[in-house]
């Protein structure tokens, strides 16, 4: 433990490594932490003001209301951050007065705590000799003295004040940056070295002020696709890849995962919750990846974690006192909250069965338990100073078991428990670089495939040295994907709940990130009216996630089948017409399951079984009972509703093998059974679902899945998909097309502007297509859906629900042909033809690019493309590394990209890659 | 006469340097009186009918049967027997009808639903967020911000296995986060009122809390102290928390003889372990009306019952242990009818309205009363009936004389589900938080069901606002 220990030492205090460049956004933070309304004396209670701090409504100028947390102002804009996760920039003056003043504040406050550590504004400015010759061939010509395009001025910077100037320097860093300037009709471009060099001289300046924004914009998931992708992909970028060293805030899983180290619990069976712990970690909703490095512990996270600390210590000495008789063994404060850890470790039995107080070392002892428990490593000496005389004031005031306490409470509100640190040590390359120390790269590479700690074999190599060299990463990271035991376990454990267990996997971290690349998961956020469904689509409610769960599950699966296969994973996800479909047995057990009922029909079928169920069940006992778990009964009649009896069997059979189908394999009587939703894949219902048996079309159930379907092709044809991204009671093609341009095109959308009231008109004679077309088609508002509706109006084959349609119903009173019950049936509208044609455009390949003659024509087209296969890669580097790519990460892209179309298509050759790259390696 | 702004005034004054940022600045001191709300809420619905008073015409008394929308002045009516013990409070009632809230969970137990306005259950992702009572405490800062109460159910969805201790309640503070309630007045007198604490052991446990968080607090500053830029913000944030923290409990610690003063007198049984549900709600109601009245908060929500609350001490049948849940499905309680056994249940809860009421009235404020700056919300968590579908949701509102809705004196009954005019209860939440400064378009989730009816959803009650 001692190498550990010194490690970590360096780690921790000695390391200032990032550019004050990323302080100013920061500091705005800190400072509203610092404001929060008024006085507390209960540590929980305090949480309120933490949490509704975090946002505020704000108001422009027209009335306009969206509700955001200040993250910010430069050059006049603020920056927002919505709910979803995005921020957004505003100008403010398109702010109302009273927000306007409520900023001034805000940033007063902020530049007070900044003023020390900055250089003068008063300095004399000077525009670098270079910067002016660059300046005066790409910028005077439209800004200067003769011109102001856009009332900008680029010739008079050494003459603003010092916020204006600052505020300017943004706006063209920024815009030269995104290659938004010189506008890109104009002939005259700068080359890439001079760009670079102009936006570095003013970052240059900027951060002399700590002002610039840039950079904390492109650490947000919403600017991932900012970096050109074609640049990154040129291969002419040579720079050598590192990752910024950090803290890396742990995810609600990884949290989880440590609450339960603190106990020292096996690495198998671990609780699925602890019940007096709240998880403070939060990701967001929106798709693609989640998890970045760039979130702060703040006062939320605190006082969680207070409450957290104050139910774990007390479940830590538990046994302790139990052992003192300070209570019994069967006295619980709670009887819900039965669960116990264990044995109290040693050092703290000793000092709470200690008559008397403890020994200065029995507290030290005490103390690197603790550390040992909570941080898996020991207290450094500075640590002791500090620790010993807070144990020993504590046990002077509260006794030796209350005192201990106070002191395990300290140790977990140590942000070291909530953070991962990735700071690299030993020598310094010649990039400026230095290599995870095997201690934090034990960590990474754990993390990285699943949500626990390092394993043994991690923890020793990292303590004998060998985890240093490529090949070190590359033996530990193809070791642990190999195992497919050691982190197997649902692959969706927030889907579980009552008839519903998400299915299990190898590694459901990897999953984890198809899952959350494509965020099918969120179907079960979006309700639905069931009764517009004719009742087959139950919503997300108590202990269920509904039918929303269920196919997010059978998405899942799928996911799970492609990623063991292997092979043109990408390519399989986007194109599969294999599914599953109510699939509660696995092939074998399943097909054995079916040919036992079958064999029970063929042998009973021309019985008397109708009228005489016992005689029959009676001469057939062992058969029956074999195959059907039912014994001879009497009274058939008088069964419960949920019993399984011989006639009921028979009566499905005959309703299934006897029209030529096969049975599902769950009884439709059977308590909890809701299997109801085949409809949302266009599937018939299962005999026996839909109201009892009728001479109605039953589902012929394969039992062997996946199976293929028609009319779907991959994860974006899935119900699971497309109900994530639908409205309530409508499609959402805009979204959808999005989601397509941002995640599958590397491309970009302008976020709505706040003035933009996104309203489709309420037409009933018209599609939905019809009536979107009629306002998005305007010149004004072509600009941004013009990169999205082609590409999302294509799913318009598809209702909100899921299912496949040639035809639109136009549900409104008006056009109402017959009235449904709600419940087996819905109401039917008058249709009009679906539209499903769209265009493709940016995939960068002309033979791709193009009009499309529906989804599928589309979904064809981009899984050949090169550009979507990258842009998957570049999500699951963001994924892999907690951050966005730069430029700088060329290499590592390249050389995963390689790797995946070497090895036709492996998901695990691109993690490999990605986890021995210099990104994953490095730390700067 | 000193008043208890006065006082409170006062004894702020030597903590006022260090209130108020930025996210203060649009609730800047006016010199009134806050607002204050107290959110009651009870399991096993509100039967809508038993709200109706037998005085109304034969005209009125169809209307209402039709569900059909109109409004009467309940000065000329006599309330429903249950209810007599507000009588006197008539000109500051109203009587709510007609809202729906199928936009939420319903049936036995809802969570965070009713003052959400979205489908709660048992996962905290289902939080989507701020409840109404936390979106109000934002408008109306103060010391705690919020207190909740509840009598915790002991069976059922979201049942607690320690009802006398602090667990996940039925507000919540923002997406994902339930707030924690106070499930016995011997906990919440504990947590609330510590630092006046006379007992060793909770002097003793206040300090070591202290001694935690100071520790805490110079730890996380000192790592942050050698850092810079972004690692520097990831753990200052973390301290300046921490900072606060121990900030606020010297503040609170200022106003120690103002909360003294209001420490709820209470008899010993109240805050014992083993106390009857109606012990339980008349402590409760002190400790509310304590932290009211000191100025620790605006805000109180109450869950006076939940369906798997275990109810003893009622009227007539002090010793049974009723099974709302039983009653719910129409079992007799004793030689009750389950009617009357949820009318006993009910004609408690006025009890505790009433003296809630009575007591507010008694403290001056701003040249009225204390009552004058108050709103009592009293609604069932899961609509009309045991089995509900959230077809209604009704509500009794009692409001000071500075109330910002026009709605006093009033039996309002809304048009009902479907027709045009019905009115949800989020348009009911958006009415009230639009009429206390809060300008949110719409507040809550919107029933996809009522799609279908051409319905525009979305909005206040203009006619509720004047």
């Amino acid at each position: 433990m001692t190498s550990v220990h010194n490690e970590t030492e360096t780690a921790t205090p000695d390391i200032a490594p990032v550019s004050p460049r990323f302080q100013t956004l920061r500091s705005s933070v800190v400072s509203r932490m610092m404001s929060l309304p008024a006085v507390v004396i209960v540590s929980f209670i305090v949480l309120q003001s933490f949490a509704t701090a975090e946002f505020r409504e704000w108001t422009d100028v027209k009335g306009r209301k969206v509700s955001a947390n200040y993250r910010g102002m430069q050059n006049g804009k603020v920056s927002l951050e919505l709910k979803n996760g995005r921020v957004l920039p505003f100008s403010l003056n398109s702010l109302s007065k009273a927000d306007q003043q409520w900023v001034e504040q805000a940033s007063a406050t902020s530049s007070e705590t900044k003023a020390s550590s900055n250089p003068d504004p008063k300095t004399p400015f000077e525009v670098h000799p270079k910067m002016d010759i660059l300046l005066d061939v790409y910028c005077y010509s439209c800004h200067d003295e003769d011109k102001q395009k856009g009332d900008i001025r680029l010739d008079q910077l050494g003459t603003l004040s010092h916020r204006s100037r600052l505020e300017l320097l943004n706006k063209m860093q920024e815009q030269l940056f995104f290659a938004e300037m010189p506008p890109r009709k104009k002939k005259s471009q700068p080359t890439d070295p001079e760009r670079k060099q102009m936006v570095e001289w003013i970052t240059s300046e900027l951060d002399k002020f700590d002002a610039s924004n840039l950079e904390d914009k492109m650490r947000y998931p919403d600017y991932g696709n900012y970096v050109d992708h074609d640049k990154l992909f040129s291969g002419k970028i040579k720079d050598s890849p590192y990752t910024p060293s950090r803290r890396w805030l742990v995810s609600p899983q990884i949290f989880h995962q440590r609450v339960a180290d603190v106990f020292k619990l096996p690495a198998k069976g671990r609780p699925r919750s602890f019940y007096g712990v709240t998880n403070p970690f939060i990701l967001p909703d929106h798709a693609g990846v989640r998890y970045y490095d760039h979130s702060a512990l703040d006062g939320g996270h605190l006082l969680m974690m207070l409450t957290n600390a104050e139910w774990i210590s007390k479940k830590q000495i538990r046994a302790g006192r139990v052992k003192n008789g300070e209570i019994k063994a069967g006295d619980f404060e709670n009887r819900s909250d039965k669960w116990l850890p264990g044995k109290t470790p040693a050092a703290f039995e000793d000092i709470i069965l200690k008559k008397s107080k403890p020994t200065g070392k029995e507290m030290i002892a005490a103390i690197h338990a603790q550390f040992d428990c909570v941080l898996q490593r020991q207290a450094s000496d500075s640590e002791l100073k500090r620790y010993l005389p807070l144990l020993e004031s504590t046990i002077e005031i509260g006794g030796n078991t209350e005192g201990l306490r106070q002191m395990l409470i300290s140790v977990l509100l140590e942000s070291e428990f909530l953070y991962r640190y990735e700071f690299g040590a030993g020598s310094v390359d010649n990039h400026g670089r230095k290599k995870l120390s095997p201690r934090e790269a034990s960590y990474a590479i754990a993390y990285a495939v699943s949500d626990r700690g390092p394993d043994e074999t991690l923890v020793k190599a990292a303590q004998e040295g060998k985890l240093t060299t490529k090949a070190d990463f590359q033996r530990e990271v193809t070791r642990l994907l190999n195992d497919k035991q050691a982190f197997f376990a649902e692959g969706a454990p927030t889907l579980s709940g009552k008839n519903l267990r998400s299915h299990k996997v190898s590694h459901p971290k990897l999953n984890r990130f198809f899952r959350e690349f494509f965020g099918y998961a969120n179907s079960v956020k979006v309700f639905k009216d069931t009764p517009r469904s004719g009742g087959f689509y139950s919503n997300t409610g108590r202990g269920s996630s509904g039918t929303a769960g269920r196919v997010t599950n059978e998405a899942d699966r799928i996911v799970d089948y492609i990623l063991k296969e292997d092979k043109n994973v990408f390519e399989q996800l986007l194109t599969t017409e294999k599914n599953f479909v109510y699939h509660p047995h696995n092939n074998e057990a399943g097909t054995k399951l079916v040919d036992g009922w079958r064999e029970v029909y063929e042998t009973l079928k021309d019985t008397n079984w109708r009228e005489q169920p016992y005689e029959v069940a009676k001469k057939h006992e062992e058969l029956v009972w074999k195959h059907l778990r039912v014994k001879p009964a009497k009274k058939n009649k008088g069964a419960k509703r949920h019993d399984a009896t011989l006639g009921r069997y028979m009566e499905y059979f005959e309703n299934t093998f006897g029209k030529g189908n096969t049975p599902f394999t769950a009884l439709h009587w059977a308590h909890g059974f809701n299997f109801r939703y085949a409809e949302i894949y266009n599937l018939p219902p299962a005999a026996g679902t839909r109201g009892g048996y009728s001479d109605k079309e039953t589902w012929d159930y394969p039992v062997v899945q996946p199976f293929k379907m028609p009319n779907r092709k991959g994860i974006l044809t899935h119900p699971a998909w497309l109900v994530a991204n639908s409205q309530n009671s409508a499609t959402d093609p805009v979204h959808r097309g999005k989601w397509v341009r941002e995640k599958l095109l590397a491309g970009r959308v302008p976020d709505v502007p706040i003035t933009v009231d996104a309203q489709i008109p309420e037409d009933h004679h018209k599609t939905l297509r019809e009536r979107l077309d009629s306002v998005t088609t305007k010149k004004e508002c072509w600009k941004c859906h013009e990169h999205m509706n082609p590409l999302g109006l294509p799913f318009e084959a598809f209702d909100d629900f899921g299912r496949f349609r040639t035809e639109e119903e136009l549900e409104h009173p008006d056009n109402l042909l017959t009235k449904g019950n709600g419940k087996n049936n819905a109401n039917t509208y008058k249709t009009r033809p679906v539209n499903p044609r769209g265009h493709l455009k940016g995939t960068g390949n002309p033979k791709l690019d193009g009009d499309v003659k529906d989804v599928f024509d589309m979904i064809e087209r981009l899984a050949k493309s090169e550009r979507v296969r990258q842009s998957i890669i570049r999500h699951a580097f963001r994924y892999f590394m907690g951050r966005n790519e730069t430029l700088a990460d060329s290499k590592t892209l390249i050389d995963a990209d390689d790797a995946y179309v070497s090895s036709e298509g492996s998901f695990q050759a691109v993690i490999i890659s990605l986890l021995t790259s210099d990104s994953f390696i490095y730390r700067k | 006469m000193k008043t208890r702004r006065d006082f409170i005034k006062n004894a702020m004054l030597s903590t006022s340097a260090l209130a108020l940022g930025p996210n203060l600045f649009a609730s800047a001191p006016t010199g009134k009186a806050p607002k204050r709300f107290i959110f009651i809420h009870k399991g096993n619905g509100l039967l809508p009918n038993v709200l109706i008073p037998s005085t109304f015409s034969k005209k009125e008394m169809e209307m209402e049967k039709r569900k059909e929308a109109f409004e009467a002045d309940l000065g000329k009516h006599d309330l429903p027997e249950w209810m007599s013990s507000l009588n006197e409070h008539k000109e500051n009632m109203t009587i709510l009808q007609g809202l729906s809230g199928k936009m939420c969970t319903t049936g036995h137990h809802t969570w965070q639903s009713s003052l959400g306005v979205y489908k709660a259950n048992e996962r905290l992702s289902s939080i989507k967020w701020a409840t109404v009572d936390f979106e109000l405490a934002k408008l109306f800062p103060s010391p705690l911000e919020h207190i909740e109460l509840a009598c915790f159910p002991i069976g059922g969805g979201n049942s607690r296995g320690n009802i006398n201790g602090i667990e996940k309640g039925f507000s919540a503070r923002g997406p994902q986060q339930p707030n924690y309630a106070f499930g016995s007045p011997k906990v919440a007198m504990q947590e609330l009122f510590k630092s006046v604490a006379n007992s060793k052991d909770d002097r003793i446990k206040y300090e070591l809390e202290r001694k935690v968080l100071e520790f805490a607090a110079k730890s996380e500053g000192d790592i942050a102290s050698h850092l810079a830029g972004l690692e520097q913000s990831k753990i200052q944030n973390y301290a300046e928390s921490i900072e606060s923290i121990r900030k606020r409990n010297t503040k609170i610690d200022g106003m120690a003889d103002v909360i003294r003063k209001h420490v709820p007198k209470l008899d010993e049984k109240y805050f014992a372990d083993e106390l009857s549900t109606v012990d339980r709600q008349l402590g409760h109601t002190e400790i509310l009306l304590s932290t009211l009245i000191s100025g620790m908060t605006n805000v109180v929500t109450f869950t006076v019952d939940e369906l798997g609350t275990l109810y003893n001490g009622l009227d007539d049948i002090e010793k049974e242990i009723v099974n709302l849940h039983d009653v719910g499905h129409g079992k007799p309680v004793g030689d009750f009818k389950a009617l009357e056994v949820r009318e006993k249940v009910r004609r408690q809860h006025m009890g505790l309205v009433d003296t809630v009421v009575k007591r507010l009235k008694a403290v001056p404020e701003d040249g009225g009363t204390m009552f004058d700056n108050t709103m009592i919300f009293y609604f069932p968590d899961n609509g009309e009936t045991h089995h509900s579908h959230g077809t209604e949701w009704p509500f009794i509102v009692m409001a000071g004389n500075n109330c910002k809705l026009d709605i006093s004196g009033k039996y309002i009954r809304l048009p009902k589900y479907g027709d045009e005019g019905h009115k949800t209860l989020g348009n009911w939440y958006t009415s009230v938080l639009n009429a206390y400064g809060n300008s949110v378009p719409h507040y809550g989730d919107f029933d996809t069901g009522l799609t279908q009816y051409g319905i525009n959803q979305s909005g206040n009650i203009p006619q509720f606002l004047g």
